[in-house]
């Protein structure tokens, strides 16, 4: 299948191309930018992202850990302190707090690593090192017959470069 | 018309435009080449370590009777320098969880510095707690794990809740910094050669800036950012308890976590400064860092010493409201007893010299901001010194009174533990770059697009 690797100056009309690939059907893109944007975001993927699951679930695991580590070991080993229970539930929030904190952390990590593919890898085919430097690129792979009009949509929306890369 | 893509060269960017972007060039240049000034620095830094570690086999090969510590005062320089450090760190968490939560768009110069900053701050801190206990091998007695004598941790002690406070803001703060450098050190990736490459390689963990990963990027920050604004509350709250929950005077007191919150916000802005001023001077990153960061440092810097001054004037006020002799007496002896030095100084460093901020062309007056920051950083120290020492040696029974006199000892390990952390932070500036190159090409690229500045 033909890829076209188009290089843009500017978030809004890289946004843009993006958007009028995906409406004309152009799914199989993939953009690359310099920094976050918020409208390229929205154009490729309005969707909420799955990292928030990561970071409520394990915060729960935090704070299920927490009071039950406490309650469980306060009771293992009795001993009373300043006259309170021995599962006394008011201090444990203390540290319950903190492992929800530290759990929904350490969840949100992994959540960026698993969403986010990141792990040491082969960079991209098409990747270029002007990504990481201040200009955008947006990769389309398409049928032959669509290559002239991806091409032409791309430069109306200012491409500064449109490149064939495979066939 | 347009030529078709198959007739498209693979030319790269126009010649007249550089082929990097000037961010990548002017933030990754102190991580390039050798300056003997730089090496200097960090000789200097490790000698200082050394000597302390020397010292510190001392201390614990004789005991800690070395360390100044007699009766009644049995937390000294080592605790005041533990909670010194822990409040450093907290100017990071601010600049960059709360203020990124306000979208306080001007911390995108200045937070990879404070969040370095704050990384090796409680890297420093928790040496302190170990140090403090002088049977170092001890150390596994702090953490709950399942042992042959059935014995588990007091849940119920403040000292335990900083066990688990300080830990989790360690790694909440690395996992922070780690986050926030990953498209950094892509960068730096794409641009460096042979070891250095190889290294860069695998800690940029594939990173392309692809919109799943931008996207995936953004919203762990954001999360992130929402677990570190309550836990950096939280933390000083609970190292405040640790002598809150006492019942000595002049450390029983409901303003305290409050009081040591602001406190630390205050002393790490200070410490951010006194940083980021000969940062910006030796690697030329005036372009980057410019006045109005300063200046609105300076404002946190005038809010959290007002803040403090107030809580020094509620501490006295409440002392005598209370009716309660001990504790009236015990602030009397911090302003006028054997310490009366380090509170004045405290007071003078910490409230009086700071209101000069109000003045405008002073807050974006470096060499003096440096020289208060400075000031400031001493204050926090003698803060913490009137808290702890002041309160312990004067108790409730005149018999049992006593002075503590800081032991060479103690003052080795102190200057180590600037020294420790001098080390990370110079480190730091040869691997990683010292300003967010993403963040700062965001507001850029965001300013060429749409127009006007941020």
């Amino acid at each position: 299948m033909p890829t076209l690797v188009s290089v843009f100056d500017f978030p809004s009309n890289t946004a843009s191309a993006v958007r009028k690939l995906k409406d004309r059907g152009f799914d199989d893109l993939k953009t690359y930018s310099p920094a976050p944007f918020t409208e390229l975001e929205l154009a490729e993927d309005p969707k909420p992202s799955k990292v928030r699951r990561f970071t409520l679930i394990g915060g729960l695991s935090g704070v299920t850990l927490g009071f039950l580590m406490q309650i469980w070991m306060s009771l293992e080993w009795p001993i009373k302190i300043a006259g309170k229970n021995f599962a006394s539930i008011p201090p444990f929030w203390i540290v319950g707090f903190e492992l929800t904190i530290l759990l929904g952390g350490f969840f949100t990590f992994f959540g960026l690593l698993i969403v986010g593919g990141l792990y040491p890898k082969r960079l991209d085919k098409h990747y270029d090192l002007r990504f990481s430097a201040e200009e955008f690129g947006v990769v389309v792979t398409c049928d032959e017959r669509d290559v002239a009009e991806v091409e032409a949509l791309l430069r109306a929306e200012s491409a500064k470069e449109v490149t064939l890369a495979d066939s | 018309m347009a030529p078709p893509a198959t007739a498209v060269a693979d030319s790269l960017a126009s010649p007249e435009r550089p082929r990097d972007s000037r961010a990548n060039i002017d933030i990754m240049a102190p991580t390039h080449g050798v300056q003997w000034p730089y090496f200097l620095a960090l000789g200097a830094a490790v000698l200082g370590v050394l000597q302390a570690l020397a010292v510190l086999l001392y201390q614990t090969y004789v005991g800690l009777g070395v360390a100044g510590y007699q009766q009644p005062v049995f937390w000294g320089v080592y605790i005041v320098t533990f909670v010194f450090w822990i409040g450093i760190g907290h100017a990071g968490t601010l600049i960059s969880a709360i203020l990124f939560l306000f979208r306080a768009k001007w911390r995108n110069a200045v937070n990879r510095g404070a969040e370095a900053l704050t990384v090796f701050a409680v890297i420093t801190a928790a040496l302190f707690p170990i140090l403090h206990l002088g049977r170092i091998w001890k150390l596994y007695f702090l953490i709950p794990y399942p042992n042959q004598r059935s014995l588990w941790v007091n849940f119920k002690s403040p000292l335990l809740w900083d066990v688990f406070a300080i830990s989790t803001y360690a790694s909440i703060s690395i996992m922070f910094f780690y986050v926030g450098l990953i498209p950094d050190i892509a960068i730096a990736r794409d641009r460096a050669t042979g070891v250095k490459k190889a290294i860069y390689t695998v800690l940029a963990l594939g990173w392309q800036g692809t919109g799943p990963q931008w996207k995936a990027h953004s919203r762990s920050v954001l999360h992130l950012s929402g677990l570190a604004t309550p836990l950096v509350l939280s933390v000083h709250s609970i190292v405040s308890w640790d002598f809150a929950m006492s019942i000595v005077p002049g450390w029983h007191a409901t303003i305290f976590a409050p009081y040591f919150v602001a406190g630390a916000v205050f002393g790490g802005f200070a410490m951010v400064i006194n940083i980021l001023i000969p940062v910006r001077r030796i690697f030329r990153l005036e372009r980057y860092l410019t006045d109005y960061h300063f200046e609105n440092m300076s404002r946190f810097i005038l809010l959290t010493s007002t803040i403090c001054g107030y809580a020094y004037a509620a501490e006295y006020f409440i002392a005598w409201y209370s009716g309660v002799e001990y504790e009236q007496t015990s602030f009397w002896l911090r302003a006028f007893g054997p310490y009366w030095v380090s509170t004045w100084c405290m007071i003078t460093f910490n409230v009086i010299f700071p209101q000069l901020l109000w003045i405008k062309k002073l807050r974006t007056n470096l060499p003096f901001l440096f020289v208060l920051c400075l000031f400031i950083n001493l204050g926090m120290w003698f803060e913490r010194y009137v808290i702890i020492i002041t309160s312990l040696s004067r108790e409730y029974i005149s018999g049992s009174w006593g002075l503590y006199v800081i032991s060479p000892v103690e003052l080795s390990v102190l200057a180590g533990s600037f020294c420790w952390f001098s080390m990370w932070f110079l480190l730091f500036l040869k691997v990683f770059p010292v300003i967010a190159i993403t963040e700062v090409k965001e507001l850029e690229i965001h300013a060429r697009d749409h127009g006007g500045a941020h």
